[in-house]
Formats: structure tokens, C-alpha cells, sequence
């Protein structure tokens, strides 16, 4: 008898101890979410900031000439633009294939680096004046449509969570996987 | 805006689309203006070595009146800003302007400096090379061309004149043309490539709405408010209405519940009849 309840009472910690753990795993996620769908407002933040040295024409940077002395003669204009044409529609797809798929992908920050060539291409090509707004527009079309599905991602994944929170809350019990 | 279907599905389309347009745009008038303005300064540098041609003769001759009265002439020419022949000194020689004659002029000035950057000035420029733009006094954006005069077999060998065969330039052409014309036609294009843009965004846009909403959102009202009207009690057997393939199967499916379990508490009703009669 005396066993019998031992056993119960174990169970019922063990039991206990794993739900404790499993909301403890949920609220971890949901905060990690939280955190991860600001990651675009971020990576558009940086991206406004490399905006605002290109628009000072990269005055840190060595001269255009001093570049080309060193490293030879950058791309033409013309060739900027047609990869930055191809770069951007590329990125529209591939953001808009993950949003329909529902992937999980932190590819915010490399679009500021490719987007951040892009401007040094145009400034070593001396055609960053003529060019700066194709670059500006973008890098904030492809940060935006980056942002919202990160952002929409999130907002789904904390909504599954919350609810598997409340269905632990109400019933006491871990939900099964869909 | 957001949490509605429309919205959901509107919002990265509408972004990703007009992001595109207006970068394809902004390159595209990049690419116009970058051609326009290549294609003016070609025909400036044109317009200079045919001025250099038709003066040749003048020169040779040193005839310095006729000389003076077609650059004159040139000069009073619509759209031309200036037109100047420097000797090698810097000293404007003749010019369009009578004030300008004999005036020094600075060698580390515009359009100056780009021969004569270094201790040995350049003998030979590029095309694009030989163009400046600037702001004149009279406020007017202008594109100047600056055209070497070299010293030839004829110049060197003509019984009058005095300069040595060593000696590779013998003066410089400087030409100044009006921008206004440019940027009207520039201007022209902008507009129309901003009307254009607009034109395809509300086309696209409104296209996508217009099939998404005439396709998903009106049958989805639809399939709501049957839903809600099969709740109250006298609506509860009524027909769906006629939606899309996937939403009708949904509706069907529904109806086809509700009979059952309309069937299901008849028969329960019935059974609770007959065993309270007995």
C-alpha cells in the first residue's frame, strides 16, 4: 500500500516536473521569438546607418582613384546595375518562397552586406550620386518584405505557443504534436 | 490591417512589387540620364572641333578679324554660353564676350586643372575628359568643352608664324553650351516615368486585389455568414450557397453535419417520446 503510494507521488512529481519544464521550454521560445522578430527593425536600423555614409560619399574610405590604384579598375556602372537589378528580384523571391513556405531563416544582416557592396561598387564606379536612390529603394524593399515575414513568422509561432501555454494552464496536461 | 486575410495577403505582395518597380525606375532613368548626358557631351566636343575646323584657316592666315567675327557669331548662337580661344599662356585671345579679351585666366581654375594637375601638363584628353559642368554667373548650369588647339606641319612651316615645331599645343578652345534643354527633356522623361510607375502600381495592385477578393475573400464572407446563419436554429438545414471548388467542398461537408446531427437529435427526441409513453 505504502509503496503503491510512493510510486503515485514519484509519478506525480515526475509528471509535474515535466510540465514545469516544458512551460518553462515554452516561455524560453516565446521570448527568443519576441527578440527574433525585431530582427529585421535591426537589420533595416544598420542598413539606414550604411545610407547615411553613403550619402556622406564614404568619407572614411580611401578615394576612388587611390582604390583603383590599388586594387585595378572597378566595374562599369552599367554592370552594377544590371546585378543590382538581378539581386534584387532574386531577393524579393527568395523572401517571398519562405514566407510561403513558413522557414525560419535569420538572412536580415547579409542583405545590409551585399546592399553595402552594391554602394561601395557604385562609389569606386564614381556613379554613386546617379545611383544612390536605386540602391536606398532596395534595400528597404527587400529589408521590408524581410521584416514582415520574420516579423508575421514570429507573430504565428508565438500564437501557437501561447495557446499550448493556456491549453497546459487550463488542463494541466502537455498538448500532444501536431 | 495585419490580422485580416486581405491584408496579410496584400501587404508583402503590394511591398515587393512596388519596391521593384520603383528600383527598376530609378535605374532606368539612371541609365537615360547617363546616356543623355554622354550623347550631349559628344556633340559639344563636336560642335568644338567644328568650330577648330572652320576657324583653321583663319588661323593659319592669322587673320584675327575674321577669326573673331565667327566666334562672334557662334557666340550669339541660342543655347551657347560662351565661346573663348586661349593661347598658351592662359590669356584669352578672343572671345564672344568683348569684356573677356585679354584676360589672365588661372591655371588651377576648372577645366584648367585637369591638364594641368601635374609639372607637365597633358597634351591629350579623352572625350569625357575634355567636359565640365558648372553653375555660370548668370546662375545657368553649363557644360563646357575644352578643346586643345594643336600646333601642325602647316603652323610650324607657314612663312608668318612663330612657333617653334617643339612646341605641341598652341592655345585652347573653350566652348560652353546652355544645360536648360537637358533637363527639360530630362525632366519630361521623369515625369513620365513617375506617371508610368503609378500607372503600374495601381494596375497590379489593383488587378491583385480585385482577383484575390473577387476569388478568396468574397466566397470566404460568404462561407462565414453561412456558417453563422446555420447557428440560429431556423436557418439551420438551409442550402450552402455556391462558393469556389475548395470552400464549397468545405460547405458541403458542414451541411452534410448539421443533417446528421439534426437526424441524430430527431431520433434521440423520438426514442425519449416513446419511452416516456410507455
Amino acid at each position: 500500500m505504502n509503496n503503491t503510494l510512493n510510486a503515485h507521488t514519484v509519478g506525480t512529481r515526475s509528471e509535474s516536473g515535466t510540465r514545469d519544464n516544458f512551460c518553462q521550454e515554452l516561455h524560453r521560445e516565446i521570448m527568443r521569438l519576441r527578440r527574433f522578430s525585431n530582427r529585421g527593425l535591426w537589420a533595416l536600423s544598420l542598413f539606414l546607418l550604411v545610407c547615411i555614409a553613403a550619402w556622406n560619399d564614404f568619407s572614411f574610405f580611401p578615394l576612388p582613384e587611390a582604390f583603383a590604384a590599388s586594387l585595378g579598375k572597378p566595374p562599369s556602372a552599367q554592370a552594377v546595375s544590371i546585378m543590382l537589378l538581378i539581386y534584387t528580384f532574386s531577393a524579393i523571391i527568395l523572401t517571398l518562397s519562405r514566407m510561403t513556405a513558413g522557414i525560419e531563416h535569420r538572412s536580415s544582416f547579409c542583405h545590409v552586406g551585399y546592399l553595402t557592396v552594391f554602394f561601395l561598387f557604385y562609389h569606386f564606379a564614381k556613379a554613386l550620386d546617379d545611383n544612390y536612390w536605386a540602391v536606398f529603394s532596395a534595400g528597404i524593399t527587400i529589408l521590408g518584405v524581410e521584416s514582415y515575414r520574420i516579423w508575421s513568422f514570429c507573430r504565428e509561432v508565438i500564437a501557437r505557443k501561447t495557446e499550448q501555454l493556456e491549453y497546459v494552464e487550463r488542463t494541466g496536461q502537455i498538448p500532444t504534436e501536431e | 490591417m495585419f490580422k485580416t486575410l486581405a491584408g496579410r495577403a496584400l501587404v508583402p505582395v503590394g511591398l515587393a512589387v512596388t519596391g521593384f518597380v520603383v528600383v527598376c525606375c530609378l535605374l532606368l532613368y539612371s541609365a537615360i540620364r547617363r546616356g543623355i548626358n554622354n550623347y550631349a557631351v559628344s556633340e559639344a566636343t563636336n560642335l568644338a572641333d567644328t568650330i577648330l575646323k572652320s576657324t583653321r584657316y583663319a588661323m593659319l592666315k592669322s587673320d584675327r578679324e575674321t577669326l573673331a567675327t565667327i566666334v562672334r557669331n557662334i557666340g550669339e548662337q541660342k543655347g551657347v554660353e560662351h565661346v573663348r580661344i586661349f593661347n598658351k599662356k592662359g590669356v584669352v585671345n578672343i572671345s564672344a564676350k568683348a569684356g573677356e579679351i585679354n584676360r589672365q585666366l588661372d591655371k588651377k581654375s576648372e577645366g584648367c586643372i585637369v591638364c594641368h594637375l601635374g609639372p607637365v601638363p597633358i597634351t591629350t584628353l579623352g572625350t569625357m575628359q575634355q567636359a565640365r559642368r558648372f553653375e555660370n554667373s548668370a546662375h545657368k548650369e553649363v557644360l563646357a568643352i575644352t578643346a586643345p588647339i594643336y600646333n601642325e606641319p602647316e603652323c610650324f612651316n607657314a612663312a608668318c608664324h612663330i612657333h617653334p615645331s617643339s612646341q605641341k599645343i598652341l592655345g585652347t578652345l573653350d566652348i560652353g553650351l546652355s544645360q536648360d534643354s537637358l533637363f527639360k527633356s530630362l525632366a519630361t522623361i521623369r515625369i513620365q516615368m513617375i506617371i508610368f510607375t503609378v500607372m503600374t502600381l495601381m494596375l497590379t495592385i489593383g488587378g491583385v486585389t480585385a482577383m484575390l477578393r473577387r476569388s478568396v475573400f468574397l466566397p470566404m464572407q460568404r462561407l462565414r455568414k453561412f456558417v453563422e446563419e446555420s447557428g440560429k436554429r431556423e436557418n439551420r438545414l438551409a442550402a450552402p450557397p455556391h462558393l469556389p471548388q475548395d470552400l464549397d467542398r468545405i460547405a458541403h461537408c458542414y451541411h452534410d453535419l448539421l443533417i446528421k446531427l439534426e437526424s441524430a437529435e430527431q431520433d434521440r427526441i423520438a426514442s425519449r417520446d416513446v419511452s416516456s409513453k410507455k
